[in-house]
């Protein structure tokens, strides 16, 4: 409870020729952690290298890669299977020798050919280009060349021109301009040059060809329209192969996949010339089991120790230790860091006030219902995806959170629920709400005080887990002072809460002020107050004097949970808004008074409605979930939380179309 | 009529002109706030998002940073709502 996982440190020794079969069985068990062997001068290490991969792994690395290069063009990824069996290794491997190399030609075969076509493609299209701007000219090509006596001129150009030469000349208006074709004598070629560059030519080259330029294009077009077909041809065929195989492909991709990460497994063991050592980390309670297993596949022949870690010493990895309930909300606390060896795990805290938080702060039943569907919705979109999963579950918990609390607040998408009064402090603003009926009186005092309430709780939980902390995992004096501090801290914020509670009356907090003045012209309240305050100071200097600075956070960081109550009333304010935007301003008036306008009008105060109130839940549930996020990471986690574990990741890849 | 030709206010007055000066306060109290947050959230979410491109497993670290002068704001709002209620 409220502690990680306890780990066991695992040493598994034996011949080197024993490494592959332990190291299969550890693939298959996904429970040992490795814990990876660095060669260095420390005395213990003495006489051990890396080891070396396994034999094959080039092979397997290589072939891998010319896998995925398939897969790659295929664009196949191995979630968008879900495999009705698994296969057996053996059975897959044996698949693999025979189909694999036959599938490999076939595919490479036609995207060399694809590649072919692309670039004959490419090709004619260019020839289309050029020949393009001489469409509309009646001459054979191969006449517009080849002559001692004339030059030719093409090109574009703005005006026409009258060179005072013997010339012939044609013009023709094209997509891109006028295009000129001029034919002077070659004595000419100069001067006509130097004219032509004055009227800003742009030069085009006569396409090499025999024909009309329209004749040509039409061969060429017909020619790229082959290519076309043949091209969908092949990406038909590669459809169907890709229909046929990709499956298997996948499959094969995970078996060497898994057979890369087996050779690649000595890398992090230590090895002599005869022997190995594996050095590990197991939870305690399955340590048992993989030793025996381990034993198992190697007829008792090699050595196995398992040892509890050592919560001062060692630094195993983590793995949480978490009820159900509490389970997806770990994926909050791998986003901060995962506690320490040493530390208390606070998953079931943050698990439990995480939906009150965003409850509190978006306490709605209508939001709260389109969050519990959409949350569902999403689900079956996003199966396979564990983290989303994960994401999924804590929406639904802060959805069916909101729900209680819009009860509580009496809330339906802004409105009130009728006949339900609210049984927190009311939220209801006056926001063009005279004419339903009621007047709105919302209780800000109350649920500013209704807030610092729930910070003073989670403040005083997250000193007490302090406490835990320390009674649990310190150790001599310190244990003592650290436990001293975090009850001086509960003390310092209670005492100005005594302060208080004699000094002012205020709503939803005890009055004290009625006891009369003894000492001093103070009150017993009063004076119990100040004692716990200078006591708890003083527990906290013993520990250390600098923490001093951080004592206006017991003031700060009470305060800070008024975020519950002000951005729970920018969300309250946006639907009310909303609501009398569309309601009483666009549909109410139209509906009244029916015309063919009004109907548009009703129909877009529908549409700004909807729209409006999914933006609202779209934007309060990010602002509403990080902020909760950050009451937790920062009010809450601040007073005893560090974290920094490493995460436990046990050795071998999840298995989807394997058996194990 | 008379009462402000004269330059005199009636108690009336008064009371609406507080009214008004607190709803002044609360805006002031609001506002200035949120521009100190935004400005304080500016480089610290510039720095972050930089942190986050060079190292990812920082990114709760600086999203709990990026979202510490949020407490400034809200103070702020805290101390308008005391004003106005």
């Amino acid at each position: 409870m409220l502690a990680t996982e306890q780990m066991s440190r695992v040493l598994i020794v034996g011949q080197r020729d024993l490494m592959a079969p332990v190291i299969t069985e550890l693939q298959r068990q996904r429970l040992f952690h490795i814990e990876a062997f660095v060669e260095d001068e420390r005395e213990e290490n003495e006489g051990f290298r890396i080891g070396v991969p396994l034999e094959g792994a080039g092979e397997t690395s290589e072939r891998l890669l010319r896998i995925r290069s398939i897969t790659a063009a295929f664009s196949v990824r191995p979630e968008d299977f879900s495999p009705a069996k698994r296969v057996r290794e053996s059975e897959l491997k044996a698949e693999i020798e025979q189909g694999l190399p036959a599938i490999e030609k076939e595919v490479k075969d036609l995207l060399s050919g694809r590649t072919d076509l692309e670039n004959r493609g490419k090709e004619l299209d260019q020839k289309i280009e050029a020949l393009a701007p001489f469409a509309d000219m009646p001459v054979d090509l191969a006449l517009l060349r080849g002559y001692e006596n004339l030059t030719f001129f093409s090109g574009y150009i703005s005006k026409k021109l009258e060179p005072a030469v013997p010339h012939d000349s044609f013009y023709s208006e094209t997509k891109r301009g006028r295009l000129l074709v001029l034919a002077v004598p070659a004595a000419y070629r100069q001067d006509i040059e130097r004219k032509l560059l004055d009227a800003q030519f742009q030069a085009v080259p006569i396409p090499d060809e025999e024909g009309t330029a329209t004749e040509r294009m039409d061969e060429y077009r017909a020619q790229r329209e082959q290519v076309q077909t043949e091209l969908a041809g092949i990406s038909g065929k590669l459809e169907d192969l890709r229909k046929k195989h990709s499956e298997f492909l996948v499959a094969c991709d995970e078996l060497l996949s898994l057979d890369a990460e087996r050779s690649e497994a000595p890398l992090r063991f230590a090895t002599t010339d005869h022997a190995f050592i594996a050095e590990g980390w197991v939870p305690t309670h399955l340590a048992g089991t993989l030793r025996e297993r381990v034993l198992a596949v190697t007829d008792n022949r090699v050595f196995v120790a398992d040892q509890e870690a050592d919560r001062e010493k060692d630094h195993p990895p983590i793995e949480f230790d978490n009820i159900d309930f509490a389970k997806p909300t770990q994926l909050l606390m791998d986003v901060y860091s995962r506690p320490k060896y040493t530390e208390v795990d606070p998953t079931l805290f943050v698990a439990i006030a995480f939906p009150i938080f965003f409850g509190l702060i978006l306490g709605d039943v209508g939001y709260g219902v389109v969050m519990l569907v959409a949350s569902f919705v999403l689900r079956r979109f996003l199966k396979g995806f564990e983290e989303a999963g994960m994401l999924l579950t804590v929406v639904r918990n802060c959805a069916v959170s909101s729900i209680v609390f819009g009860f509580l607040y009496s809330e339906f998408l802004g409105f009130a629920i009728p006949g339900l009064d609210s049984t927190l402090p009311s939220r209801h603003l006056n926001i063009g709400v005279t004419d339903h009926g009621y007047v709105h009186d919302p209780a800000i005092p109350e649920l500013l005080i209704m807030t610092a309430w729930v910070g003073i709780v989670y403040i005083t939980l997250g000193r007490m887990l302090g406490i835990l902390n320390y009674a649990r995992y310190g150790h001599g004096s310190h244990k003592v002072i650290g436990i001293l501090a975090n009850v001086g801290w509960i003390m310092v914020m209670w005492g100005i809460l005594f302060m208080l509670w004699s000094a002012f009356p205020m709503p939803l907090m005890p009055d004290l002020t009625g006891f009369p003045a003894i000492i001093g012209g103070f009150s017993i309240p009063f004076i119990i107050g100040a004692v716990l305050l200078v006591v708890g100071t003083v527990f906290i200097v013993r520990e250390s004097v600098l923490e001093l600075v951080e004592l206006p956070t017991v003031l700060s960081h009470v305060l800070s949970f008024a975020r519950l109550m002000g951005v729970g009333l920018s969300s309250v304010a946006i639907a009310m808004v909303i609501n009398f935007i569309t309601i009483d301003l666009m549909i109410k008036p139209h509906l009244e008074q029916f015309s063919i306008i009004g109907v548009l009008f009703i129909l877009f105060g529908i549409l700004v409605f909807i729209f409006g109130h999914l933006f609202n839940i779209v934007l309060k549930l990010l602002i509403g979930g990080l902020q909760c996020l950050r009451l937790n990471y920062i009010e809450f986690f601040t007073k005893f939380y560090k974290g920094g574990g490493e995460k436990y990741n046990p050795f071998g890849m999840k298995r989807r179309f394997m058996e194990d | 009529m008379a009462v402000e030709e004269l330059g005199l206010m009636t108690l009336e007055m008064v009371e609406a002109s507080q009214l008004g000066m607190k709803a002044i306060a609360a805006a002031l109290a609001v506002s200035l706030t949120g521009f100190a947050t935004a400005w304080a959230m500016q480089n610290i979410g510039s720095a972050a998002v930089g942190a986050t491109a060079e190292n990812k497993d920082v990114f709760g670290l600086v999203l709990l940073l990026t979202v510490i002068p949020e407490t400034i704001v809200i103070f702020g709002l805290v101390v308008a709502l005391l004003l106005i209620f």
